[in-house]
Parts: structure tokens; sequence; C-alpha cells
């Protein structure tokens, strides 16, 4: 869900991560199935390879579940400290690979505004989307990442990142007009 | 620039009414007639993305991930059934079980017993206990006698309550907690295991029971029910002992002990849950 977390789901996570902190197998069973997904895709989008995507979820939980008595409820929703360790894990991987270094947005796709033939009319697939981000700066890949994979709402990708929501919403603008362009010439 | 950090905010609004709440790109331009000829084709490739980007994990990979995260999890669950001696090496360990065996017939280990954790002889209580834990082969003694240690701790953290030692309090509690974990985990140990239930299905079934004459199982089976009874009656005694020492308590040392409440009811529900 992109819109931020109701009161009452919110009171009901933090009362999850309680009782998994008391080594609550149940609720940890609970936390795991319910970002499982999110956590997943936002991985797949960022690495754009299945097969190392699935390494890395996994990673991501075993991290988790080992430092899970560290976390502290201090305003930052679990989910957000979940996609914080994905994003570490994440930047990690892509450090140890030979970094696909991520080209900054290319100034003639910019300046290519003449009637934009709609690549997003037709059916665009994961493949396409992670060849598309790859002409995104990092913090927009990331944005598009959190956002739309994990869907975070804005709020929260702003914790995750470390930056105010005025500069995620800005991010968040610029990152679809690049992926627009991006998606128009391939 | 104040121009575009307005355009920044319909656009999530849009994002946020379209994605989430199901309206159309229509209905959110009809909002914004302004600025509709530059959201439109945002909104269009926002959609794209997010339909691209709905991808789902392979369900064989689901179910791998499932079972290394179950098994994570019953790794540190066995971590933690030696919450003192668990980080020891292996050598602290057996030379403690002597020690313990040495003073067993010197009656300092019986003169400990009801030493409270402000007695000297406290620290030679909890040694024996951890032994007498290790030492004890089945699951099911395992569980009794962390009920007996859980209702010793409780005994302490009034003891230290009234002399409004928060720190001895929340240090007990602690170990209450983990006599109420193993006490659950122990329970649990003649079915399959209790992460499974919740996780399940797994992939590879677990290894089957052997199979027990009849008699064994019945004798089990008193055993458990006469846990049972006893894991009952401290579900109800244990809370109220405590909360009747919140009453009498320094309010320095409340939130210690309504940590320590929070513990025993959490733990001997699932305690319960597990002897289900």
């Amino acid at each position: 869900m992109l819109l931020n977390a109701g009161g009452c789901q919110v009171q009901n996570e933090e009362s999850l991560v309680r009782r998994a902190q008391q080594h609550d197998q149940a609720a940890f069973a609970q936390l795991y199935e319910a970002n499982f997904n999110k956590i997943y895709r936002y991985v797949a989008l960022r690495i754009g390879n299945e097969t190392e995507a699935e390494d890395v979820t996994q990673q991501v939980f075993i991290n988790a579940l080992k430092s899970i008595s560290s976390f502290r409820w201090k305003g930052i929703p679990f989910s957000a400290w979940l996609f914080r360790i994905a994003h570490n894990q994440v930047v990690d991987y892509l450090r140890k690979k030979t970094r696909q270094a991520t080209a900054p947005l290319d100034e003639s796709l910019v300046s290519h505004d003449d009637n934009l033939q709609l690549a997003t009319e037709r059916k665009l697939d994961i493949e396409q989307l992670v060849s598309a981000t790859r002409h995104l700066t990092q913090a927009q890949r990331e944005v598009i990442s959190l956002r739309f994979a994990g869907e975070l709402p804005i709020a929260q990708v702003a914790k995750v990142m470390g930056k105010s929501q005025g500069a995620i919403k800005a991010l968040q603008h610029s990152a679809i007009v690049a992926l627009r362009k991006a998606l128009s010439v391939e | 620039m104040n121009k575009s950090r307005e355009f920044d905010n319909v656009l999530d609004e849009c994002l946020e009414r379209l994605l989430v709440r199901g309206e159309t790109i229509e209905q959110c331009l009809q909002s914004y007639p302004e600025q509709a000829a530059e959201l439109k084709p945002l909104l269009q490739t926002a959609v794209a993305v997010k339909k691209a980007s709905a991808i789902q994990p392979r369900a064989e990979f689901r179910a791998k991930a499932r079972y290394q995260f179950h098994s994570a999890l019953q790794a540190m669950e066995r971590k933690k059934r030696l919450p003192f001696f668990g980080w020891l090496p292996q050598w602290a360990t057996v030379v403690a079980i002597v020690l313990v065996v040495l003073l067993a017939g010197s009656g300092t280990v019986a003169a400990s017993t009801n030493s409270m954790p402000d007695n000297p002889l406290y620290s030679v209580k909890l040694a024996t206990e951890q032994v007498q834990l290790i030492l004890t082969p089945s699951d099911i003694g395992k569980a009794k006698l962390c009920v007996k240690l859980a209702d010793r701790r409780v005994a302490e953290i009034i003891y230290m309550a009234n002399k409004g030692n928060t720190q001895q309090v929340e240090v007990i509690t602690q170990r209450l907690d983990n006599h109420l974990v193993i006490l659950a985990s122990s329970a649990l140990a003649p079915e399959v295991g209790g992460v499974q239930k919740v996780l399940a299905p797994l992939p590879e079934a677990m290894p089957s029971e052997e199979t027990r004459d009849s008699r064994d199982v019945l004798v089990e089976a008193n055993s458990r029910a006469e846990l049972r009874m006893t894991v009952e009656r401290h579900a109800v005694d244990h809370p109220a002992a405590l909360q009747a020492a919140l009453e009498k308590s320094p309010e320095s040392v409340k939130p210690a002990i309504r940590r320590a409440i929070a513990v025993s009811e959490a733990g001997y529900e699932k305690a319960l849950e597990a002897l289900d």
C-alpha cells in the first residue's frame, strides 16, 4: 500500500515487533509474511536479476532476525527499518559486483521532448523497467524502487533515505520524468 | 521554485489516489485542470511502472526462503536455551558443572536454594539451576523445571521491587523471560515445532517422531496434563502477585514491574498455546 498505514495498523505492527523481540515466533512469522513480497520486489528492481534478488532477499530477513533486538520504536516504522536493511544489503551487493554504474540522466534523452511515443502505452515488463531505471540516478532509482516496488508511503521513503519528504517528492517527480523519457526511446 | 514544489505535491497526491484508492487518471486530472497536460503523461508512466514492478517471487523460492528463515529462527531459539552458559566457552561450562556437583555435598547448594539476589549465595543458586537444566534430558522435565524456576524468579522480582531495586527487577525479569521461552519450546518439542505451525507449509517434511509404545505415550500425556495445570495456575497467580507488588512499590520501580507483568502474561500464554 502506498498510503501511510493507519494508526491501528501501526499499533499492530508495533505490538508484533515487541512480541518478536521477546522471541515470539508467531510474531516473527507474521512480520515476515507481511513484508516478504515487498522486499523481494524492491530488491529485484534494484538488482535486476531474479536469482540474485532471491539470495539478497533471504539475507535481508536473516539479518533482520539477527538484529531485531536492536530495533527501537522511535517513530520509525518497522517496515522502514527493514527496507533500510534491504537497502544496505543491495548496496553491499552492488559494491561487490563489478557494479553496473548507474548512468546519470542522459542529456540527449532529456532534450528528446517532441512528440513522445508513449512506450508506457505498450505493455511494460519488469526487464524493460529495470533497463529503463539504469538511466536514473542512484537516488531516483531508490525512490522508484521503494515507492512502487516496496509500496512505501512518502514519509517512510524519506526515513529510509534520510531525506525530507519534500526532497523525496521532487526526486519522485524527476524519476518519473526520466523513466518516461527512457522508456520512450527503448 | 514554489511552483515546482507545488507540482511535486500535486503529482504525489494524484499517485496516492491512482495507485492506492483506485481512482482513474481522468478523475485526478479533473481535480487539477491547469496541470492536466503535464500530469497526464507522468501518471500514465506511473501506472505502467506500478504494474511492471508488481512481480511475485517464484513459489519454490518462497518455500525455500521460508524454510531457511524457519531454520534460522530455531537456531536462535536453541542458542537462547542456555542463557547463562551460552556465552561461556565450553571449558567454563564444564568447570561450573563440576563445582556445583562438588558443592552439592557441602550443603552450600542447599543453603543457596532460598537465597535472594542480594545474597552472596545467589550466584550459586543460579549456577545450580543451570546445571540442573543442562542435566535434565527430557523436554517435559525441562519444562517442569522451568515452571519451578519461573516461580522463584517471580518471588525474587517481588522481593527486589519491595527494596526499590529497579535494575535487579529488570535483570530478573529477563531471566523469567528466558525460563518461559524454554518452557514454551520444551512443551512444543513432542510435536513438529512451533514455527512450522505458523510458517507451514514447508518444502520438506520434518523427520517423523519415532513410534513409542502406548504406555510411554500415556505417561507423557499425564505428565503434560499435570504440567498444564501448574502452568494454568501460574498464569493467573504470577501476574496477580506482580500486580499486587506494583501497587505497593515505589514509583521508580513501577515501569520495571509492569514489564515483568507483561513478560509473565505473554510467556504463560505462549506456554499454554504450546501445551494445547
